[in-house]
């Protein structure tokens, strides 16, 4: 999987925080892992199609998730109900969608896919790639995983021929 | 939801909009997340889901037809992000009338409601602003 296809993600999620949450975003080192599984204790795996295939999976600590939603409603939130769960999906739904508008100008045209909620750590999921590339983030109020499995869609075709 | 003076474009009727939108959502969240019997936080829901149905057609209205009075380059853009709010407004009023105001919906609607709100004034709309200054004038 080419490193390139990183930027977009950190990118977005740099952005959106700010945007939405007024939260700066640190990263820190890449690594890679041999699955994809949840890091944290809830979840958006978001799936991606078009000249790249593949998957997104943002990971987050339950007190985070209830945090960042607080900071949105501007009211306090104790519990991941349907409520908390709706808006962090839509949070990564955003991310995601400015990532893939970035990698659109470097020429990758995709789409997504509506976002999965994953709670808990015991699901794995599918990978499009021998490893997945895992970008941790700190922010104040704690620190999330955006993990990463992409490929490009030519790749495969030629692969099949 | 918290109104932000760093939300404001300078378009008086487009910023008294977007703060009477932001406080409309918060009183919907806070009916919706407080603890209580579900059935009687449905009229609340009700409420919102008709507000919200007419209020974003005359906001939607007024802020194209102002970025049509400036030449906003990215009018369509914005027509279209406008066009799809609508659609998932009348999709989840569709729902409703199907499933029910049950819980679970409802607080769906309610996140995506919020997530919304948030990116159409922190983000989409603060480029008609920018534009404006861009220009060398100040919004009306």
């Amino acid at each position: 999987m080419k490193v390139e296809f990183i930027e977009p993600f950190v990118r977005a999620a740099r952005d959106v925080f700010q945007m939405m949450m007024d939260l700066d975003v640190r990263r820190g080192e890449l690594r890679a892992c041999e699955q994809l599984i949840p890091s944290k204790d809830a979840s958006v795996a978001i799936a991606v199609t078009g000249d790249l295939l593949g998957s997104i999976l943002f990971s987050f600590p339950k007190q985070m998730t209830l945090d960042m939603v607080a900071i949105m409603a501007g009211m306090p939130v104790d519990e991941l109900d349907g409520f908390v769960i709706s808006a962090l999906g839509e949070v990564a739904n955003i991310i995601s969608g400015n990532a893939l508008a970035y990698l659109h100008s470097a020429n990758y045209s995709c789409n997504i896919c509506p976002p999965q909620i994953v709670l808990g750590q015991d699901t794995h999921l599918e990978m499009v790639t021998r490893k997945v590339l895992i970008v941790p983030f700190k922010t104040r109020i704690g620190e999330f995983d955006i993990m990463i499995t992409l490929k490009e869609a030519r790749q495969q075709v030629e692969a099949a021929l | 939801m918290m109104w932000k003076e760093k939300y404001e474009i300078g378009v008086e009727t487009v910023d008294n909009q977007h703060k009477e939108l932001f406080h409309r959502v918060f009183d919907f969240l806070a009916a919706v997340q407080r603890k209580g019997d579900w059935s009687e936080k449905i009229p609340k829901v009700k409420e919102t889901l008709a507000f919200m149905q007419e209020y974003v057609i005359v906001h939607f209205r007024d802020e194209e037809d102002y970025q049509l009075q400036i030449n906003f380059p990215e009018y369509e853009e914005h027509k279209e992000v406008h066009a799809k709010f609508r659609g998932m407004i009348n999709q989840y009023a569709v729902r409703f009338a199907e499933e029910g105001f049950t819980q679970a919906l409802v607080q769906e609607f309610s996140g995506k409601l919020m997530t919304w709100l948030i990116v159409h004034v922190a983000d989409m709309d603060q480029r008609i602003g920018a534009f404006v200054r861009e220009q060398g004038g100040q919004a009306q």
